[in-house]
C-alpha cells in the first residue's frame, strides 16, 4: 500500500555563490490519510526546505540530489515541470506562513481561489467561481457570497489565511503542507485556524504535514512528530510518546525552553547554549554535539535514528542520538542539568528549590510596599480617521480608553491582548512618545504631559524603549559602540573616556564581547541584536523599560536566553518592565501583575499567578485557553472554544462592553452598559457584568496603590453607556 | 490651485527677464519714446499685479498673447504645432511603453544571466547617451550612409499629413523611444524583481500554474503599478525631449516652436511653452493617479 506522502532520503541542497548549502539530509518520512505529521525545528534547520522540496518550489539554487518522493506512490523526484505542475495545487498543496504577503493584492479573493480549479479540474469562470464560494464556505468566511470580490486588503489577517487555506484546498488536494500556518497570529485567531485545519483534515481525510517551531502547536495537532535540527531528523514518535519519553537532548531543550504558564516565575529558563551549524559546512558525527551537555568522543561519529527505550508495539519511537535522555526536563527544577547550558555566566539569579510552589510572584501583591513608579490614569487616545479630500470625516479610531494602571519599582506589569488593542500605543504613551488625549502618565507623581523641552528630555533617562524587531530598530551604518554612546552624548553624560567605560560595562552586562564596540549591527545573530538593544535601553539606567514584543522575533533556543537576561537585570538594578506581547507564555514568566486590554480598554488587571489560575473576565479566560500548551493531553482535552471571531473595529466599537460581541456570556444589559472595574481579591480586577467568578462584595475598589483608578461610579441612572476619563478627578496620589 | 501658482510663477519670471517688450518688439533702434508709446499702448507699463490680471483674464479666454516677432496670436501658434507634437510624442510614448514593459520582466525573470546583463548594458548606454547626439548618429548611419531614411522628419502641416508620410517619422521616433525605453525598462525590471520576491508569487506557482500564467496573471500587473506613474510624469519630459529631437529633424512642432522662440526672445511663445509644460506636469500626475486607481484596488478614489 502507497501512503499519500512518502519521503526517502531525501537530499537538498542549495547553491549559493561560494558554497553548498545542505538544507535537508538524508530524511525520510511518511503521512497516512488522514493523519498530521509535525515537523518542528528552529529557524534555518531544513523544515521549510522540505515542505518547498516535495512541492518541487526550491528556491534559485536549490535543488534535490538524492532521495525520493512519492505522492500517492507517485515519484515526484525528477518529474518535468509540466507534469509537476498539474501535480501542484491539484494533489499536493501548500498553505504558507504569512497571510499578509501571501495574496496578490490587485486579483480579488474569488478570482485567487478560483483559479486552480479552471487550472486543474479544467473548470469554466461560472463553475470555478461556484467552488470558490464552496471552499470559502468550508474554511469558515462568514458570507463568502459577499466577499469573493473583495481584495485581499479588506479582509483581517485570519480572514486571509483562512483564503490561503482555501485556495490549497480547492482541488481536493491529498497531501496538505502547511508551513508555519499560524506563527505571528494572535492567539485567538491561531486556535482558530488550527481548529479549522484539524477538522478539515477529518472531513477531506487529507494528510497534513505541519511544519512548526512551536511544540505547542503540535501537541495538539498532530499524531506523530518529527524533530529536525541542522537537516536532519534526530528524533521521532507519536505526539504523546514523543512528549513523554522525548529521548534527544536537543528536543528536551526545545521543550524547556519555553516558558510554560506553570512555570514558577522565580526559574531561570532553560536555554540550549550556541546556535544552530553553518549548512554550508556541517560538523561531522552528530551536528548537535557542539551544543549538547552530554557531547563526547563517540558523538563524533553521527548517530543514526534507531528505535530506542522499551520497544512498545505500536510505538515506533526513534531516536539520532549516542547518549539518549529521559523524557523532559523536569519541569519545575530551576537549574540547568549542565553547567555549561547557562548562556551568560556569572551573577544569574540563583533559582529557587525546584518544590516551590508556583503560584505568587517574588513578592506577592499583599506585602508589596515598593514605591509607585509610574501611574497611568484615565488614559484616551484616539486618532482621526483621515478621509477623502478635505481630512477630517470626524471619526477616528478608539486606540485607548480610559486606561488606567500603576507599575511600581522592580515590579514589571504585563499588557496581552490581541493585536491592534491598544497596546503599543500605550506604551508609547508611557515613555513620552506620543501624548494622550485625555488622562495622564505620571512619573514619581510628575505628570510627563506637563513637562516640555529640557525637563522632558532629562525624564526620558528614566522611562526607555525595547523594540520588538532586532533588525529594524538597530541603525545598520552605525557600529554598535556607536549605537550605545549616542544616548549618553545626547544626555551628556560622562567624558568621552567615562563614555567608552559605560559602553564596556554595558555590553559585559548583556553578555556581548567587548570587541563588539566595533562591529555593525549585521554581523550579529537575532538574539545578539535584541541584546545590543537592551544594552541601548540600559545606557542611562532608566527607571523604566517598555519592552514591546521583546521576543516574538527571535527562535524559541534564543528567546529564552533574552528572557533569562531580561530578569536578571531586573534583579540587579531594580528595573521596573512594561512588557507588551501578544504571548501571554511570555508575559506570564515576566510579569508580577498582567493587564488584560480588549480593544482600547483593560477588561481585567491583577497579580499574573491569579489572573492566570482564576481569570474572571471571559475574554481573559478565552485568551488563556487559546494557547497551545506543550502537552499533549492537556491540549487536547482543553475546550475548543477559545474566543470566537474577530476583534470588532476601533472606528465604531460595541456600545457597553466592548467584548460582548464576542463573549459566550453576553446579554442585553452588555449591550446598554460598560462594566464597571470590580474588585475580584487584592490588587485583582475586571470589567465584567457576568464575570467567571464572584467579584468580592463589599471591599473598596481595591487598595488604590495597586489599581490606579478608583472604579469610576454608575451613574443615578445606571446608564454609563462610555464613561468619560475625566482629567479633573481629583488624584490624591499626585498630591505631595 | 497648482495651475494659478504656475501662471503667476511664468509671469513673473519673465517679466523680470524683459520688463519692456516694446524694447524688444521694436528692435535696439527704436526710440526711447516710440518704446514707451508701444509698451503704454499695450499696457506694460501698468504695475505688474494689474498685468497680471489682464493676462491671466485673457488667459481664461483661451487668449495666450501675440506674437508680434511671427505676428501671430500665440494660441494659434500653438494650436497649429501642438497636433503634431502630440502625434511625435504618443506615438513614442505607447511604443516605449510596448517595448519596454516586457523587456523589464524579461530581465527580472532572467535575472543575472547574459541576457539581463547586456539588456542592462545597453539600457544605460542609451539613457546616458543625449538625445541630440543619438539623434545625429542615426543621421549619420541611416540617411547620410546608407541613405536608408531622410535626415529630415515630415514636413507636412497637418496631422493627417504625417500619418501618411510614416518613413520620415522613423528617426525621430526611433531616437525618443529610445531614450525612454532605457529609463522605464530600468524601472519596470527592478518593479518586476520586487514583486518576484513576494510571496504571492511563490503561492501561485504553488497552485500550479504554468510559469507563463504566473508572470501573466500575478506579475505583470503588480509591476506596472510604478510604471503608471513613471508615465503621467514624463509627460513633460517627453515634450522637453521633443524639444531636442524636434530640432535636429526639423521637425515643427511646439518643441522646434519654442527653440525658435528662443533665438529670437519672442516672450508670449515662451511664456505660452513654460505654461504648457506646467499644465501637463499636473495633467500628468492628475492621469496617473486616476489611472492608478483603477489598476490598484487598495487605492480608492473618494
Amino acid at each position: 500500500m502507497s501512503y499519500p506522502l512518502e519521503i526517502e532520503n531525501l537530499r537538498t541542497q542549495i547553491r549559493l555563490r561560494h558554497s553548498v548549502v545542505q538544507a535537508v539530509s538524508d530524511l525520510s518520512l511518511h503521512i497516512e490519510a488522514g493523519e498530521t505529521l509535525g515537523l518542528v525545528g528552529e529557524s534555518g534547520c531544513g523544515k521549510s526546505m522540505t515542505g518547498l522540496s516535495i512541492m518541487g518550489l526550491l528556491p534559485p539554487g536549490g535543488s534535490i540530489v538524492g532521495g525520493s518522493v512519492r505522492v500517492d506512490g507517485r515519484e515526484l523526484v525528477g518529474l518535468p515541470e509540466p507534469e509537476l505542475q498539474r501535480v501542484r495545487g491539484n494533489e499536493v498543496a501548500m498553505v504558507f506562513q504569512d497571510s499578509m504577503t501571501s495574496l496578490n493584492p490587485t486579483r480579488t479573493i474569488g478570482y485567487q481561489v478560483a483559479e486552480p480549479v479552471r487550472r486543474h479540474l479544467g473548470a469554466g469562470k461560472a463553475e470555478a467561481r461556484e467552488r470558490a464560494l464552496e471552499v470559502l464556505g468550508l474554511v469558515g468566511l462568514p458570507r463568502p457570497a459577499e466577499r469573493l470580490d473583495d481584495y485581499p486588503h479588506q479582509l483581517s489577517g485570519g480572514l486571509r489565511q483562512r483564503v490561503l487555506i482555501a485556495m490549497a484546498l480547492a482541488c481536493g488536494p491529498k497531501v496538505l503542507i502547511a508551513d508555519e500556518p499560524t506563527t505571528a497570529m494572535d492567539v485567538t485567531i491561531q486556535s482558530q485556524i488550527l481548529h479549522l485545519l484539524d477538522d478539515l483534515k477529518k472531513r477531506l481525510g487529507m494528510a497534513v504535514l505541519l511544519i512548526t517551531h512551536d511544540m505547542g502547536v503540535v501537541a495538539g495537532r498532530a499524531d506523530r512528530v518529527h524533530v529536525m535540527y541542522a537537516g536532519q531528523l534526530v528524533e521521532r514518535a507519536g505526539t504523546t510518546e514523543l512528549f513523554d519519553a522525548m529521548a534527544h537532548p536537543y528536543t528536551q531543550g526545545l521543550l524547556a525552553s519555553i516558558p510554560q504558564l506553570d512555570q514558577p516565575p522565580a526559574s531561570t529558563l532553560y536555554s540550549i547554549p550556541g546556535i544552530p551549524p553553518d549548512l554550508a559546512d556541517p560538523p561531522r558525527g552528530c551536528r548537535f554535539a557542539a551544543r549538547c551537555p552530554y557531547a563526547d568522543a563517540r558523538c563524533e561519529t553521527e548517530p543514526t535514528l534507531a528505535v530506542t527505550g522499551p520497544a512498545r508495539a505500536g510505538a515506533e519511537h526513534e531516536v539520532a542520538c549516542w547518549h539518549p535522555v529521559e523524557g523532559p526536563l523536569p519541569r519545575l527544577a530551576a537549574p540547568t542539568p549542565a553547567p555549561s547550558a547557562t548562556p551568560t555566566p556569572g551573577p544569574t539569579a540563583t533559582a529557587r528549590p525546584a518544590t516551590e510552589p508556583a503560584p505568587g510572584p517574588a513578592t506577592g501583591p499583599q506585602e508589596d510596599e515598593r514605591a509607585e513608579l509610574v501611574a497611568v490614569t484615565g488614559l484616551v487616545r484616539e486618532f482621526p480617521v483621515r478621509s477623502g479630500l478635505f481630512g477630517r470625516s470626524g471619526l477616528s479610531v478608539k486606540a485607548v480608553s480610559d486606561v488606567s494602571f500603576t507599575v511600581r519599582r522592580g515590579e514589571t506589569f504585563g499588557l496581552v491582548g490581541e493585536s491592534g488593542c491598544g497596546k503599543s500605543t500605550i506604551g508609547r504613551m508611557v515613555v513620552a512618545l506620543d501624548r494622550p488625549d485625555r488622562g495622564a502618565v505620571a512619573l514619581r507623581g510628575e505628570d510627563l504631559a506637563t513637562l516640555g523641552g529640557r525637563p522632558l528630555r532629562r525624564r526620558r533617562r528614566d522611562l526607555q524603549l525595547m523594540f520588538q524587531d532586532p533588525y529594524a530598530s538597530l541603525d545598520p551604518r552605525v557600529r554598535v559602540g556607536a549605537t550605545l554612546r549616542e544616548p549618553l552624548e545626547i544626555q551628556g553624560i560622562g567624558s568621552r573616556r567615562e563614555q567608552d567605560r559605560r559602553i564596556r560595562e554595558l555590553l559585559a552586562e548583556v553578555g556581548l564581547p567587548g570587541s563588539a564596540v566595533d562591529r555593525y549591527p549585521h554581523e550579529f545573530s537575532g538574539g545578539q541584536r535584541q541584546r545590543i538593544g537592551l544594552a541601548r535601553a540600559l545606557a542611562l539606567s532608566p527607571a523604566l523599560i517598555v519592552a514591546d514584543e521583546p521576543v516574538s522575533a527571535l527562535d524559541v533556543s534564543i528567546r529564552s536566553q533574552v528572557l533569562n537576561l531580561m530578569k536578571r537585570l531586573q534583579a540587579t538594578h531594580e528595573l521596573s518592565y512594561v512588557v507588551i506581547s501578544h504571548d501571554l507564555a511570555v508575559v506570564k514568566y515576566l510579569a508580577d501583575r498582567i493587564g488584560v486590554m480588549y480593544l482600547g480598554r483593560l477588561v481585567e488587571v491583577g497579580p499574573a499567578a491569579e489572573i492566570y489560575a482564576a481569570p474572571a473576565h471571559h475574554y481573559t479566560a478565552g485568551l488563556i485557553d487559546s494557547i497551545p500548551v506543550p502537552d499533549p493531553r492537556a491540549e487536547r482535552s482543553k475546550p475548543r472554544d477559545g474566543v470566537r471571531g474577530e476583534l470588532p473595529s476601533p472606528v465604531h466599537p460595541p456600545s457597553g462592553c466592548r467584548f460582548r460581541t464576542r463573549c459566550p456570556a453576553a446579554q442585553a444589559i452588555c449591550a446598554e452598559e460598560l462594566p464597571p472595574l470590580r474588585p475580584f481579591g487584592p490588587g485583582h480586577a475586571a470589567a465584567c457584568h457576568f464575570p467567571l467568578r464572584e467579584p468580592e462584595p463589599d471591599r473598596p475598589a481595591a487598595p488604590v496603590a495597586t489599581l490606579a483608578t478608583p472604579v469610576t461610579p454608575v451613574t443615578p441612572a445606571g446608564r454609563t453607556t462610555e464613561q468619560t476619563a475625566d482629567p479633573s478627578t481629583p488624584d490624591s496620589r499626585r498630591t505631595p | 490651485m497648482v495651475l494659478l501658482g504656475i501662471s503667476v510663477l511664468v509671469f513673473v519670471l519673465l517679466h523680470a527677464i524683459s520688463s519692456s517688450p516694446g524694447r524688444a518688439v521694436l528692435g535696439v533702434q527704436a526710440s526711447a519714446a516710440s518704446v514707451a508709446a508701444f509698451n503704454h499702448a499695450h499696457g506694460y507699463d501698468r504695475p505688474l499685479p494689474l498685468q497680471y490680471l489682464s493676462y491671466l483674464g485673457s488667459l481664461l479666454h483661451g487668449d495666450l498673447g501675440y506674437s508680434y516677432k511671427l505676428n501671430q496670436p500665440v494660441t494659434a501658434l500653438l494650436g497649429e504645432n501642438a497636433g503634431r507634437s502630440a502625434f511625435l510624442s504618443a506615438v513614442s510614448l505607447v511604443l516605449s511603453v510596448v517595448i519596454a514593459v516586457p523587456l523589464g520582466i524579461l530581465q527580472a525573470v532572467k535575472r543575472n544571466t547574459v541576457i539581463d546583463n547586456s539588456l542592462t548594458g545597453l539600457a544605460f548606454v542609451l539613457y546616458s547617451i543625449p538625445a541630440f547626439f543619438l539623434g545625429l548618429v542615426l543621421i549619420e548611419f541611416f540617411s547620410l550612409r546608407l541613405n536608408l531614411l531622410p535626415s529630415e522628419a515630415s514636413q507636412a502641416t497637418t496631422v493627417l499629413g504625417v500619418v501618411a508620410d510614416p518613413v520620415s517619422m522613423i528617426l525621430p521616433v526611433v531616437t525618443l523611444t529610445a531614450v525612454s525605453v532605457a529609463a522605464f525598462s530600468r524601472y519596470m525590471r527592478s518593479s518586476a524583481l520586487d514583486n518576484l520576491a513576494q510571496d504571492y508569487i511563490r503561492v501561485a506557482r504553488a497552485k500550479g500554474l504554468t510559469e507563463r500564467q504566473v508572470l501573466s496573471r500575478h506579475l505583470l500587473r503588480n509591476s506596472c503599478l510604478p510604471i503608471i506613474t513613471l508615465v503621467g510624469l514624463s509627460l513633460p519630459a517627453l515634450l522637453a525631449g521633443n524639444l531636442i529631437v524636434e530640432t535636429v529633424f526639423n521637425f515643427p512642432g511646439l518643441g522646434l516652436l519654442f527653440f525658435n522662440s528662443l533665438q529670437k526672445e519672442d516672450y508670449p511663445v515662451l511664456m505660452a511653452y513654460s505654461l504648457i509644460v506646467g499644465v501637463l506636469t499636473v495633467l500628468g500626475n492628475l492621469v496617473a493617479d486616476v489611472a492608478l486607481a483603477f489598476t490598484d484596488p487598495r487605492i480608492r478614489l473618494h
